[in-house]
């Protein structure tokens, strides 16, 4: 999943300062699952906003809502069913960096601004702690990897081995950090396969190098 | 006039290279100074690229320098600045600067600089880099496509016989000698039996090893300790020496293992490394009988 952290209170509060009516929008996919951007805390947002306003002496309204998923349109076609959203000055989405520009896509005329920094695709290692797996590079060498991923899980991103830095097993750049590449020799000796990691890796196309980047499934194609 | 560097790999004569370190900012007299100093003793001067990602002055334009004062220098080539454009780029650049030896490196990761916000590049890894040279040296570049004049180099990689754990490390150092190298320069070694299965491979490859010498410094012993020096990692046994003591023990060691390195046929010759402390080398060169 996409995992985000919720920016700097002043920062937020930045954003929205001398708005008389702010709407704040939770999701409640991914960023919800990672306590950084679902109804509980467009809550909090929402109460940390009012008090701070009251505090300074101002009388900002600042309502909430949250939809499924900001990342699709018709759920934030919903939203607009559900709130007058042509009456707010701005809207904080709590949405991952996707779901905030499609919903400042949608409401165009609205400021829209973002209370989260989307910061990774990872997985859940244990309560409040997750950590980074993919970076969608669009050519995934796992098949040959063990399932490690080199390209996220190498500090470095090498793809033919580690670098010199290796010590213990950790990498170089953090030493509670497992090295990749000492990793994925261990899973793959243990399966007697380490035949897969033999070969020369070539320089390759990342997808990160053509962005904004576009998916359509096969059977779409012809609608498209 | 002085033999290449490619020339001494093929000597059969115990090699020496010494490392600089190109200046941050353009005063260049140190590192002109370390070289006049070693220039008739050591085969050739590796210049290091950032190295430890503090931003200083581009290598290729140190090698350019050195060559002008009559020295023979190797480029060190980092792929943590640039992409794939920018390296082939640079290294057409260098050949026609007369450069004729180079290092490929992945580089060292910019947590350890001095500008630690830098986005990393690594486009392409040490194994592609070199890759990418061959291409250049056979007249075209990565992408297929033909070179107007193609470039000629010596060409280097590393490899750390002091990683733990050693056989990932292997097999990469393999995949550099299946791509083509003339010669391999390992990290700082210290642990003298590590070297062995590395050496023998590069041999039965005929290809050179360099082992990476280091002039330890007794006021940086908590800086080993802690891992500061990405790819050094020194013996407890040997920060308890130093610890403490002058520099002529940073000397001492190194030239004793230079001279126990020489005499169990570990290396092809090796490689200083004196960062900040250059004026040392001849001291170190002098004790290990080189």
């Amino acid at each position: 999943m996409i995992v985000a952290s919720r920016k700097p209170f002043t920062e937020i509060k930045g954003f929205v300062d001398g708005c008389k009516k702010v709407l704040i929008v939770g999701c409640g996919t991914c960023v919800a699952v990672c306590l950084a951007g679902g109804e509980k805390e467009a809550a909090i947002l929402a109460s940390q906003l009012y008090m701070a306003s009251r505090l300074s002496g101002h009388a900002t309204q600042f309502d909430k809502a949250t939809v499924e998923r900001q990342c699709d349109r018709e759920f934030l076609v919903d939203l607009g069913r559900n709130v007058d959203v042509a009456g707010y000055d701005a809207i904080i989405s709590m949405a991952c960096g996707a779901g905030v520009q499609l919903l400042a896509e949608v409401y165009d005329s609205k400021v829209v601004v973002p209370a989260l920094n989307t910061v990774f695709i990872g997985v859940a290692e244990g309560l409040g702690v997750w950590t980074e797996r993919c970076r969608s590079c669009g050519n995934c060498v796992l098949g040959e990897t063990a399932g490690i991923c080199p390209v996220t899980m190498c500090a470095k991103g090498l793809l033919n081995g580690p670098c010199g830095g290796t010590r213990h097993g950790k990498c170089e750049v953090n030493p509670d950090v497992d090295c990749a590449w000492a990793k994925i020799y261990e899973r793959l000796a243990a399966r007697g396969r380490l035949e897969d990691i033999t070969r020369i890796i070539p320089g390759r196309k990342d997808a990160r190098g053509m962005h904004p980047a576009t998916a359509v499934h096969p059977a779409y194609r012809r609608i498209q | 006039m002085k033999r290449s560097f490619k020339e001494a790999l093929v000597s059969g004569e115990f090699l020496l290279t010494v490392e600089v370190t190109p200046p941050k900012g353009t005063d260049t007299s140190a590192i002109i100074s370390t070289m006049q100093n070693l220039k008739d003793v050591a085969d050739a001067f590796g210049v290091a690229d950032n190295p430890r990602s503090v931003m200083c002055m581009s290598p290729w334009a140190v090698c350019r320098l050195i060559l002008d004062g009559g020295g023979e220098p190797i480029l060190h080539v980092s792929c943590r600045d640039r992409n794939r454009i920018a390296l082939q780029s640079d290294l057409l650049g260098a050949a026609s600067l007369g450069i004729k030896n180079i290092l490929c490196v992945s580089g060292d990761h910019v947590s350890f600089g001095d500008h630690i916000d830098a986005l990393p590049v690594h486009d392409l890894d040490s194994v592609q880099l070199l890759g990418a040279v061959h291409e250049l040296t056979h007249g075209r570049d990565m992408a297929g496509h033909a070179l107007s004049g193609r470039p000629e180099f010596c060409m280097g990689a590393v490899a750390n016989p002091e990683s733990d754990p050693l056989p990932p490390q292997f097999l990469k150092f393999q995949k550099k000698l299946r791509v083509g190298v003339d010669f391999i320069q390992t990290h700082p070694v210290f642990n003298l039996d590590n070297l062995a299965p590395f050496v023998n491979e590069a041999r039965e490859k005929g290809v050179k090893l360099l082992a990476g010498v280091r002039f330890l410094v007794p006021d940086e012993v908590s800086k080993y300790r802690e891992g500061r020096y990405p790819g050094l990692f020194v013996p407890d046994a040997l920060l308890a020496e130093i610890e403490g003591a002058g520099s002529e023990k940073g000397v001492e060691i190194a030239a004793r293992l230079i001279r126990a390195m020489r005499e169990k046929g570990l290396c092809d010759g090796v490689h200083i490394s004196a960062p900040g402390h250059e004026e040392k080398i001849p001291d170190i060169i002098k004790a290990a009988g080189i």
